[in-house]
């Protein structure tokens, strides 16, 4: 591999972001001797990215997530910090083509695809059927666009139980399934609402529901000199309302035969669209057959399941990909290693439908001697203004089996005092024997319902805590030693 | 004796302390434990060492006013004292009606009615976004709205008060 790029076309990358991401990209930025900038909101003062990076700037919104979405204010301050390269992390503006189009016109580069990309593949309809046409598996579907007066009656022929999604979503927003036929009115309408507000855009399509499929997605980067590799799967399976919580690479689902054919799809797709940057080309597996569900065009939140059995990092490529370098290695040089797994740590509390949780960090210890991208620390707090995402603890071993052995330690290392996570549902998952055999799918956790549950404490652990708590507590223990040595010596009293 | 009640997983623990050899009881119920908690030193404020005659662990304790948060044997646990559990007994008792409190954290979308308003039961008061989707807050019940506590944009944490009613039974 040839070494970073000697000049860079820009010393200082602004990331419009916040969380973990944030930070992770403002690391690499800085490890290759660029500046890092980060924009933030006034909620995120304190948060570790804002610290870590070179120079921060304050943005403004009527809402916090509004702040992240208001692109004019941060190219603003992009400019007046310096900035030569916007990276967009995850999520807000980063699958914005028009922000894409904006940074190009005021004279930055945007860490990420054209705008002509992100376009093709944010319209969820115009990327399945250009999968479609190059000869790429698709599932049966419906369009509403095609003849907005038939869309129900076309929905009803591609058969229950069917998932109705917006044509230009992502992430999860809005997507229905449907297995009652009579419910399908009210769920169209309901989710044409959830569509217009997310997306401004309440066209909607749907699609066959496959029961139980896997998540299976390939990682792949383009450069502006045409060249196009994949960097291997990320089995994504284990789902909450279609939000990932856990993935894993390589998938245990795929033999070698069916993962070099699903791989090559990926890289064809994006070849095809002359794809340009990191991306991930994301597909439904079940039965045997894979089929094209959509193309994220930006880093994912899972990106270092990918690094950690690749021993790439991901955002040095898009940072060099951005700086028109050609791809340091060839489809070959690519090869895998070992097992990864990351874990994602949600505020939130399994045992109630996941609702997310809010309080103060009051204590966090991190474990050791694995990789954990963090975006919170001591004396924040964990509010409602934006995903309750609040790290990810990724880990590998040599095999499945070792890197779930290590995922026990690590999560079990992993605590937050002051607002409620979800780490001890993450163990209790890591334990479970169909997990642990890799029988996993994105129905897992209606399947076993038991893993959401509380399991109840022993009566040795509750005699403990409460001693912890009791001795912790200055009204409980000065109680105690308030009481005189005469009668503390003489015992118990009671009258 | 100074009997206090500290609430764990749902649970409420009558709960007293005394000194004894070796550091102190603690008495939850009809158990008891000899126990002490002594702080490591080099490991943090919250780094304690909790000696007990039923073994040894290392756990992280933090407090914050009458919860207490405790990590033991892998896991996080919360606490409460007796005065949040009054205060929550107190805050719910008799006004349940007249209140309509978050049933989780998120991000008000919409407020479709106003102080003074006359709403039938069912109506949708304001819509709120959670967990990514958008859920309609109605009317409990027939009445008229005395104050709506939140405003569009506004995010709001679980039990956060959103909408009151004038107490029912006035005029119908």
């Amino acid at each position: 591999m040839s070494p970073t790029p000697p000049r860079w076309p820009f010393d200082a990358v602004l990331v419009a972001n916040r969380g973990e991401i944030a930070l992770r990209v403002l690391r690499t930025v800085r490890a290759l001797g660029l500046r890092g900038l980060v924009v933030h909101h006034a909620a995120d003062r304190d948060a570790p990215a804002t610290r870590f990076a070179d120079a921060a700037l304050e943005i403004t919104g009527p809402t916090p997530v509004a702040a992240y979405l208001d692109g004019a204010q941060i190219i603003a301050a992009a400019r007046s910090l310096g900035a030569g390269a916007i990276h967009p992390g995850y999520g807000f503006l980063s699958e914005n083509a028009a922000f894409a189009r904006a940074v190009g016109e005021a004279g930055m580069v945007f860490v990420g695809p054209t705008p002509e990309a992100i376009d093709l593949m944010g319209d969820k309809v115009r990327a399945r059927n250009f999968a479609r046409d190059g000869g790429f598996p698709v599932a049966p579907s419906a369009i509403e666009d095609d003849d907005p007066r038939t869309f129900a009656a076309r929905a009803r022929a591609v058969g229950f139980p069917l998932l109705i999604k917006p044509a230009a979503g992502g992430g999860g927003k809005g997507m229905r399934i449907v297995r009652d036929p009579a419910a399908l009115d009210a769920e169209i309408e309901r989710a044409r609402s959830e569509g217009a507000r997310y997306f401004g855009d309440g066209r909607l399509y749907v699609e066959r529901y496959v029961e139980n499929p896997r998540h299976i997605e390939v990682q792949v980067l383009g450069d502006a000199h045409g060249n196009v590799v994949h960097v291997y799967e990320r089995e994504c399976s284990v789902q909450r309302r279609f939000q990932k919580i856990v993935e894993e690479s390589p998938s245990p689902a795929l033999d070698a035969a069916t993962r070099a054919r699903i791989c090559e799809a990926a890289a064809g797709i994006a070849r095809k669209a002359g794809y340009r940057n990191a991306g991930t080309v994301e597909f439904i597996y079940g039965g045997g057959a894979f089929y094209f569900l959509e193309m994220n065009t930006r880093l994912q939140v899972e990106h270092p399941v990918t690094e950690m059995v690749t021993g790439l990092d991901l955002v040095r490529e898009q940072l060099a990909i951005a700086a028109g370098e050609p791809l340091r290695f060839a489809q070959g040089d690519i090869a895998t290693r070992g097992h990864a797994f990351e874990f994602r740590i949600y505020a939130e509390d399994p045992a109630r439908g996941f609702v997310p949780t809010t309080g103060p960090v009051l204590g966090l210890r991190l474990p050791q001697d694995v990789r954990v991208d963090s975006g919170i620390r001591e004396g924040m707090r964990v509010t409602a203004a934006f995903d309750p995402m609040l790290a990810k603890v990724i880990v590998g071993g040599a095999t499945r089996a070792e890197a779930i052995a290590r995922a026990r330690a690590a999560l079990a290392g992993f605590s937050l005092l002051g607002c409620r996570t979800n780490t001890a549902f993450l163990r209790r998952l890591v334990d479970h024997p169909a997990f642990v055999a890799g029988d996993i799918h994105t129905g897992f956790l209606d399947a076993h319902p038991e893993v959401a549950a509380d399991p109840p404490l022993s009566d040795d652990l509750k005699l403990k805590l409460i001693a912890a708590a009791a001795l912790a507590h200055r009204p409980l223990k000065d109680a105690a030693d308030a009481v005189p040595d005469l009668h503390a010596a003489i015992g118990a009293w009671r009258n | 004796m100074h009997l206090d009640t500290l609430s764990l997983d749902g649970e409420a623990h009558e709960v007293w302390v005394e000194r004894a050899p070796g550091g102190y009881r603690v008495h939850a119920g009809a158990a008891a434990l000899v126990a002490r908690l002594d702080r490591i030193t080099d490991g943090g404020p919250r780094h304690h060492r909790l000696s007990t005659e039923r073994g040894d662990a290392d756990v992280l304790v933090a407090i914050d006013g009458d919860r207490i948060f405790v990590h033991l044997d892998g896991a996080d646990y919360e606490l409460a004292h007796l005065p949040v559990l009054e205060r929550l007994a107190h805050a719910g008792h008799g006004a349940a009606d007249d209140q309509i409190r978050a049933p989780m954290p998120g991000t008000v979308i919409s407020v479709n009615a106003a102080p003074g308003q006359s709403v039938t039961r069912g109506q949708g008061l304001l819509v709120m976004e959670s967990m990514k989707l958008e859920t309609t807050v109605s009317a409990p019940r027939d009445g008229v709205l005395k104050a709506i506590h939140v405003g569009t944009g506004q995010t709001f944490d679980r039990d956060a008060l959103l909408v009151e009613f004038e107490p029912a039974g006035g005029a119908p």
